[in-house]
């Protein structure tokens, strides 16, 4: 048991801790946030120092390799990012910003074990303590909105969380093991490949899951529950959460149910090709701009699927590497991109207090760069280039046209085209609109700083994808 | 010549949009005429290296030159390398666009000032400028498609300049909107033939994808490519963005049809032409599609009285030309009736020297038009009149450029018209016929618009024929350097340097194929004489006479219509969004709306609207897993 | 291994039997005339035992006794954890006396927190 393998969950721990006990003693409470923010540096030294080990720890149920160490950067630069983004945000909610802030913190512990857990019920514990941190941060707001939205989440949260275990039980029953080895071992030894129980508890998982990631039909609460959330909440969930959700499908499937990807990796392509259809579709109507990327997250959400449906179909059992290597590219575009945009629309509906697309009118000459860096993050969500959006979408295209899946890559490019018309029309309403008054709208010092990392990020990955794309094919390569 | 070159071509107007972007339109934005003096020099330099990349060219063996070109990225075994290709195409068209970018940008100081936006004008036009000339330097189907989107783009920024007016908003989202359905099929296509011959580079695809691909999926591919193209040239079924583009400053408008957005798709298939020309029912359709736009483009510029809108169709119908010339071509070489090492580099040659020759006749019309509308405020003609003494360079440069287009020899327009003439009445008699036919419409109405725009007496209500007065210099000097190259630029050894057929002064009027369409051409102009100009005939007679097709011709075989209230309107909107929309709305939105009613009824609303709101959502979550499990069960 | 779902099987189809049987058996009774018909206030209502409800359902209780459940809550597992820890103290070592302390530790956070929202004073 090497407990230095879990230093940086136990130092993020720690560092929520201080920071709720920070709280309770002193009375300028932008303390918090700077020292949330500073001390996410810890963490992150810890999972660099560990760069390179590939080892297990308490019984083979925390693995420790390329793959959690990349999500565990990917987790703290995005909650980094959203801290950043908070900081002005907080003086909405004056009474509890210390429970803000370690929520925040961990939830990210929780998304860092969903990572780095291969045992069923680790991971199940390590999803309830994301879920729960976020359910509470969802009705943070407590206005009816967002307590609906609390409420919501809350509940379907439970609902999945039941439908995951009943498929975990499943899983288990069949295997008699909890560990992922354990269970790809027992499916090739005991003839499971054709079992419907096994079937059955693949659903159920991919259920649980899903509700995660948000696919459809598990995407119900998603408009309703990041309407509600404060902002900065609804970037958390739409980048960090989903993209921990894929995470966990990653390691589960791909490590334990490895030996019956024919099943599954069909149920994934055919839940992609509806989920970005149908997010796409409604999200030409949304009026509200953080219902319009809600739904725009579910489409991205189907996009990123078709990373998991990418097995051969050439030889059952065989697993290729570049459907992950470019799901987890992918998900690094994506995160940087939804979170500029969500930075720019909290810096925005700060000053205007609104989040109707009609009131972003002529904000062009009223926030120049708040506008220009929005747009910027709407065509990477298009996938124009020079963006890291279109990277993403290349890679991941041309993975899933390596596997044969030619008819999906084609649903995605009709998707790519539908989902222009929504985001353009925001770019449109910004740069062609008259103002609806002539007041500036200024933005703060670190609202500014996170805008301009993430937009950087997404012209750099858009230009010069190698970095990156050289660490997600090493964070893969142990899949098997 | 060292490689930078190339590179600097394009950069250098990237250049200028930056230095105006992030340094002029903040910082100097009282001084925005240094905005216009940027990008006139930054497109200047590059006009002067794209001749010096012409001399290399034409100095080179095979007129080619080889660039190095660099690994950009790779995925998993397959490397992407980009690079430039400098052919001869490629430095035909760099000539093009630079020349032509060049006349339009000064032209634009006079055009445009005072205009609030000039600075994001200027900055725009480089754009546009940098995008077009990355496409034709592009030596991958990638890169092509990405400056492909960036002109698509610019074009969508530079029609909507005016956003204030609704009707310009509305013209520029139609061009992004039609083009794109175009663009589908084109990235489609790319993704094709880089799945089944895994590569993006052209030369390597004129080899690998004839190889490579049934006949079938040659086809298809070509079409999808085709279909890139139809829409960015405009071409029929995709052609009603065009008409309405002209809401964008008539200096756009130039650009887009002379040099920049509609060329792209004729260069699209001219630089895809060996893959064309591998498929017969590909080019075929090309050449059909070319031809058949060609007549009925023209059709409907007889009876428009806006003359931007009459230019516009008369694009149309030019470009119709050009694929048609591709197509006859290419139809002769599938067809192995001509030998492809001789007939890819022919079809090239006919299809570009007519786009050439017609970038400076048509570039000339529009900024003519410009003039006009500058003296008058209008573009509608039947508020003209007269302008022949007020204006007389305008009326002189405007007169040169119809008969260019018209075809009377010894003007440009004849001689690349007459290519593509012949070699439709070689390989497809039906489409020719179909093409002389248009020669006599073009001629007609280019004269029409002449002879009521410069000819007669002023019959403008808003002020006397005292206040028409000339355009200032600066727009005046790039028309009249157009109108002189509106002349020569047939006499240029264009088609030679492309691999094409060279012809003699004198010795064209030896063919009976040339007298065949001048007498035409002729009796168009005469006929427009005697209608427009004499009023031997009453155009309003003819009208009543011919009600129907006049009808037809300008309600634009109510293809706008169609498009709109059918495709749109009933299909997407009602049908499959309002479908959607539905759902959302009343499933998934109705309690969210009812909590933002008020605050009165909120607390119980929510809780008891809720409970079956939540019920639904789990609901979802079950049906959801027994659907796929059903699915499962009974398709495993 | 599927053989243990056999039992659960059994186990369920013996469960739902028992439950329709029981469900059964009064009507059987009835309509086979074993047993008579004789309706009366006390057997027709839905409890036969007990005592009738006083008043609503929907009582208020002070919310305060909500907050002092869950520390209770809290310091009630403390001692699960406990009680075995000290019982195999000798065979876990100074490591465990450390993993003890770092529970010990959280908790402690956690009741401070409370302490100074001010959740221990009964307003």
């Amino acid at each position: 048991m090497n407990l230095y393998l879990l230093a940086p969950e136990i130092s993020l721990c720690a560092l929520a801790l201080v920071v709720i006990l920070l709280d309770l003693f002193i009375g300028r409470k932008w303390i918090l946030g700077a020292v949330s923010i500073a001390g996410l540096i810890v963490p992150a030294a810890f999972t660099i120092a560990l760069w390179g080990t590939n080892e297990t720890s308490f019984n083979g149920m925390l693995v420790v390799d390329q793959f959690s160490l990349f999500f565990n950067l990917f987790f703290l630069v995005s909650t980094a990012l959203v801290l950043l983004s908070s900081t002005e945000y907080a003086s909405k909610f004056a009474a509890f910003r210390g429970e803000y802030y370690a929520l925040v913190l961990l939830a990210a512990m929780g998304m860092m074990l969903m990572a780095s857990t291969r045992e069923l019920i680790s991971i199940y514990i390590a999803l309830e303590l994301t879920g729960i941190s976020l359910y509470a941060l969802t009705g943070f707001l407590k206005d009816p909105k967002s307590s609906e939205a609390g409420l919501k989440y809350l509940l379907l949260g439970a609902v999945a969380s039941a439908v995951l275990l009943y498929g975990m039980a499943l899983v288990f029953g069949l295997t008699g093991t909890t560990h992922l080895e354990g269970i790809k071992a027992a499916i090739s030894a005991e003839g499971l490949l054709a079992s419907p129980a096994l079937l059955m508890g693949i659903v159920l998982l991919v259920a649980g899951f899903g509700f995660k990631i948000a696919t459809v039909p598990f995407q119900m609460w998603v408009p309703d529950v990041y309407e509600g959330a404060p902002t900065p909440i609804t970037a958390y969930l739409s980048v960090a959460s989903k993209a921990a959700g894929f995470a966990v499908i990653l390691r589960v499937f791909y490590e334990a149910l490895g030996p019956v990807s024919l099943d599954w990796s069909i149920i994934f392509a055919v839940l992609a090709a509806i989920t970005m259809t149908l997010g796409n579709v409604v999200a030409i109507w949304q009026t509200n701009i953080k219902r319009m990327l809600g739904y725009s997250s579910i489409a991205q959400a189907g996009y990123l699927m078709i990373g998991l449906a990418t097995v051969s179909a050439l030889e059952p059992g065989a697993i290729g590497s570049s459907g992950p290597s470019a799901l987890v590219f992918f998900l690094a575009c994506y995160a940087l991109t939804n979170l500029g945009a969500f930075i720019a629309i909290i810096a925005i509906s700060n000053k205007i207090d609104s989040d109707e697309i009609s009131d972003y009118s002529g904000m062009a000459r009223r926030a120049p760069l708040l506008s220009l860096a929005l747009a910027l993050c709407l065509i990477s969500l298009i996938g124009i280039p020079p963006t890291a959006g279109f990277m993403a979408k290349i890679y991941i295209f041309s993975a899933a046209v390596d596997y044969g899946l030619i008819w999906l890559v084609i649903v995605a490019v009709i998707n790519t085209v539908i989902s222009a018309y929504y985001y353009l029309r925001v770019i449109r309403v910004m740069f062609l609109g008259a103002p609806l008054s002539e007041e500036r709208v200024p933005s703060s010092g670190a609202l500014r700083a996170a805008l301009s990392f993430a937009c950087l990020g997404v012209l750099v990955l858009g230009i010069y994808p190698w970095v990156l794309l050289r660490i997600a094919e090493a964070a893969v390569r142990m899949f098997p | 010549m060292p490689p930078e070159v190339a590179l600097a071509i394009f950069l250098l107007p990237f250049l200028s949009f930056v230095v105006i972007a992030f340094v002029i339109r903040p910082f100097l934005n009282n001084r925005p005429q240094l905005s216009g003096y940027v990008t006139i020099a930054s497109i200047g330099i590059s006009l002067l290296l794209s001749l010096w990349v012409l001399v290399e060219v034409i100095k080179s063996p095979g007129h080619e030159l080889s660039m190095p070109d660099y690994q950009w990225l790779a995925i998993g075994d397959t490397a992407i390398h980009i690079g430039v290709t400098l052919d001869a195409l490629a430095a035909v068209m760099l000539i093009v666009v630079t020349s032509v970018s060049l006349l339009v940008q000064v032209y634009s100081q006079g055009y445009m000032r005072g205009d609030p936006g000039y600075p994001r004008y200027f900055a725009f036009m480089s754009l546009f400028t940098c995008s077009m000339l990355g496409l034709v330097l592009a030596d991958n189907l990638l890169f092509l498609y990405l400056f492909w989107e960036g002109v698509g783009l610019c074009s969508y920024l530079l029609i909507g300049f005016w956003f204030h007016k609704p009707e310009a908003a509305r013209a520029a989202t139609k061009a992004f909107v039609v083009t794109r359905l175009g663009d589908f099929g084109f990235l489609a296509a790319i993704l094709f033939l880089y799945a089944k011959t895994g590569t993006f580079d052209i030369a390597e695809l004129y080899v690998l994808a004839p190889a490579l691909l049934s006949a079938t999926a040659l086809t298809w591919a070509a079409i999808g490519v085709f279909s890139g193209a139809v829409g960015k040239s405009a071409q029929f079924p995709l052609h009603t963005w065009l008409p309405d583009a002209m809401e964008g400053p008539t200096p756009v408008s130039a650009l887009i049809h002379a040099a920049t957005m509609v060329a792209a798709g004729v260069y699209l298939v001219a630089r895809m032409f060996p893959v064309f020309a591998s498929s017969t029912e590909a080019i075929t359709t090309v050449a059909i599609i070319g031809g058949f736009t060609a007549i009925f483009a023209a059709s409907m510029g007889l009876v428009m009285n806006d003359i931007k809108r009459v230019l516009a169709y008369s694009t149309i119908s030019q470009l119709g030309y050009m694929m048609l010339g591709l197509g006859a071509v290419g139809v002769a070489v599938a067809g192995g009736v001509l030998e492809p090492e001789h007939g890819l580099m022919l079809g090239v040659a006919v299809g570009i020297f007519h786009l050439f020759n017609h970038a400076f006749f048509k570039a000339l019309l529009f900024l003519g038009a410009g003039s006009v509308n500058h003296a008058t405020g209008t573009f509608d003609m039947r508020e003209m009149g007269g302008l022949r003494k007020a204006m007389p360079w305008t009326y002189l440069t405007f007169l040169i450029a119809s008969l260019s287009i018209a075809g009377i020899w010894p003007l440009s327009g004849f001689w690349s018209k007459e290519g593509i003439l012949a070699h439709a009445w070689e390989s497809t008699p039906i489409l020719f016929y179909l093409a002389m036919i248009t020669v006599f419409m073009t001629a007609f109405y280019m004269f029409r618009v002449v002879f009521l725009t410069f000819g007669g007496e002023y019959r403008g209500q808003s002020e006397g024929s005292h206040g028409l007065h000339e355009s200032p210099l600066v727009m005046i000097a790039p028309m009249v350097l157009l109108a002189i190259l509106s002349v020569v630029s047939g006499w240029l050894p264009i088609s030679e340097l492309l691999g094409g057929e060279s012809h003699s002064f004198f010795g064209a009027l030896a063919s009976p194929l040339a007298w065949a369409s001048l007498i035409l051409a002729g009796l168009g102009i005469l006929l427009a004489y005697a209608i427009y100009s004499k009023k031997w005939l009453s155009a309003e007679s003819l009208r009543q006479r011919f009600a129907p097709l006049y009808t037809l011709f300008s309600r634009k075989y109510w293809l706008d219509e169609l498009y709109e209230s059918v495709f749109v309107v009933r299909i997407l909107i009602d049908g499959l969004f309002a479908a959607f929309h539905w759902f959302d709305d009343r499933v998934v939105d109705g309690v969210v709306n009812g909590v933002a009613g008020g605050t009165v009824a909120a607390g119980r609303g929510i809780r008891r609207a809720q409970t079956g709101q939540l019920q639904a959502y789990g609901l979802a979550i079950f049906i959801g897993i027994l659907v796929i499990v059903a699915c499962l069960f009974i398709f495993d | 291994m599927l053989g243990n779902f056999g039992y659960i099987g059994i186990f369920l189809i013996s469960a739902l039997g028992f439950a329709i049987f029981m469900v059964l058996i009064p009507p059987i009774l009835r309509r086979s005339g074993i047993v008579p018909k004789k309706p009366n206030p006390t057997k027709s209502s839905t409890y036969e035992c007990g005592m009738e409800t006083v008043g609503k359902s929907w009582v208020q209780f002070n919310f305060r006794y909500y907050f002092f459940a869950l520390l209770f809550v809290i310091f009630d597992i403390q001692v699960v954890f406990l009680y075995p820890w000290a019982v195999a103290f000798k065979q876990l070592k100074l490591f465990g006396l450390l993993e003890m302390l770092a529970f010990f530790l959280i908790l402690v956070v956690g009741f401070i927190y409370a302490w100074r929202k001010g959740v221990l004073e009964w307003k």
